[in-house]
C-alpha cells in the first residue's frame, strides 16, 4: 500500500473529471467573452449627436448659413446631411435597412411647445427602441442618444433638441 | 521491545506526491493561460477591435486632423500573415482591417470626410490617419 495516497490523487478518475470541468468552464467563458462583438453603438450615437450639435451651433451661436433664409429659420432642411458633412451610407449587408435616425427640433425659448424648425432623417422605425434600450432583454434594438442645448441668434434664445439613433445590431450584438 | 516502522519513507513520499501534484497543476494553469492569451490576440478579435476603433476616431475627427494610432499588435500579426500591404483599407466611409489572408472586418463611419491611412516612417508601430 506504499504511495497509495499519492497515486490515487494523480491518476484518480475524479481528478481528471475535475480538470475537464474546470478547463471546459474556462473555455466556455473565454469563448463567450471573445465571441461577443464590442458594442460601440452608444458611443457612435453620442458622436453623431456631437457632430450635429457642432454643426448647428458652434461656440453657442446658431449657424446663420444653415438657418437663415429671409429672416426665417428654415434653411437647413434641404441638404442638411451634406451641409453638416454626415454620410449615412453603410456596409452592403445593411443597405436594405437604414441604420441611422436623427431628429432635430429647434424651439424659440418663448415658444417651447412648437418647434421653430424640425428635421427628421433616416429610419423612423428605430424610434421605438429608445424607451426600452436600458433593458438587457432588448439590447438587440438600436441605441439612442438624446441631448438638449441652448443657443442664440440675433439676441433670441433657442433650445435645440437632438435625438440620434444607431442600429447596426448585427455588428455589435451577438 | 522492538519498534517496527510501519510507514517507511513517509516524509519522502509526501514530498514527491505533492511536488508532482503542484507541477501538474502549474502545467494545467499554464496551458489555460496560454489559451486565453492566444484567444485575446487572435486575428478576428483584433480586426474587429481596430476597425471599430478607427471608425470611431474618424467619426470624432474634424477636417485637417492627423491622428496617430498605435497598432503594434495588428502590425505584428499582419506581418506574420503576409497581409501588411493591405492591412487597412478606407473605401468611401467604410474602413476595413485585414490581419489574415481569409479574414477582414469592415465598419462604417458617418463623418463625411476623406480619410487616408499610412504607416508612420519614424515609428513603425504607429499608423497615421489624415482627415480631409
Amino acid at each position: 500500500m506504499i504511495n497509495k495516497k499519492g497515486t490515487d490523487k494523480i491518476i484518480s478518475i475524479y481528478w481528471f473529471v475535475i480538470l475537464i470541468i474546470v478547463a471546459g468552464g474556462i473555455f466556455a467563458m473565454v469563448s463567450v467573452f471573445y465571441g461577443s462583438p464590442y458594442d460601440v453603438r452608444a458611443i457612435e450615437a453620442e458622436l453623431l449627436t456631437n457632430k450635429i450639435a457642432d454643426c448647428l451651433s458652434y461656440g453657442g451661436g446658431l449657424d446663420k448659413e444653415l438657418f437663415i433664409d429671409a429672416d426665417v429659420l428654415k434653411g437647413f432642411k434641404e441638404n442638411f446631411l451634406e451641409l453638416c458633412k454626415i454620410n449615412f451610407n453603410v456596409e452592403e449587408k445593411f443597405e436594405n435597412e437604414p441604420q441611422y435616425y436623427l431628429k432635430i427640433g429647434v424651439f424659440a425659448i418663448d415658444s417651447l411647445n412648437t418647434p421653430a424648425v424640425s428635421l427628421v432623417e433616416g429610419n423612423r422605425n428605430l424610434v421605438a427602441s429608445c424607451n426600452v434600450q436600458e433593458d438587457k432583454e432588448f439590447e438587440k434594438l438600436a441605441k439612442c442618444n438624446k441631448r438638449k442645448l441652448y443657443s442664440t441668434l440675433n439676441d433670441q434664445q433657442y433650445l435645440i433638441e437632438i435625438l440620434s439613433i444607431v442600429k447596426k445590431t448585427q455588428e455589435n450584438v451577438k | 521491545m522492538e519498534i517496527v516502522n510501519s510507514f517507511p519513507n513517509k516524509r519522502g513520499t509526501i514530498l514527491v506526491e505533492n511536488v508532482v501534484f503542484i507541477i501538474l497543476n502549474l502545467v494545467f494553469l499554464g496551458i489555460l493561460i496560454l489559451f486565453i492569451m492566444k484567444q485575446g490576440s487572435g486575428a478576428v478579435v483584433l480586426e474587429q477591435s481596430y476597425a471599430k476603433q478607427i471608425a470611431l476616431l474618424v467619426d470624432s475627427a474634424k477636417p485637417g486632423m492627423k491622428i496617430s494610432l498605435n497598432m503594434k499588435e495588428a502590425i505584428e500579426l499582419a506581418e506574420k500573415n503576409n497581409v501588411l500591404d493591405k492591412m487597412i483599407l478606407v473605401n468611401g466611409n467604410i474602413v476595413t482591417v485585414k490581419l489574415s489572408e481569409k479574414g477582414g472586418h469592415s465598419y462604417s463611419f458617418f463623418n463625411d470626410v476623406e480619410a487616408t491611412a499610412y504607416r508612420d516612417q519614424n515609428n513603425p508601430d504607429l499608423y497615421v490617419f489624415i482627415i480631409n
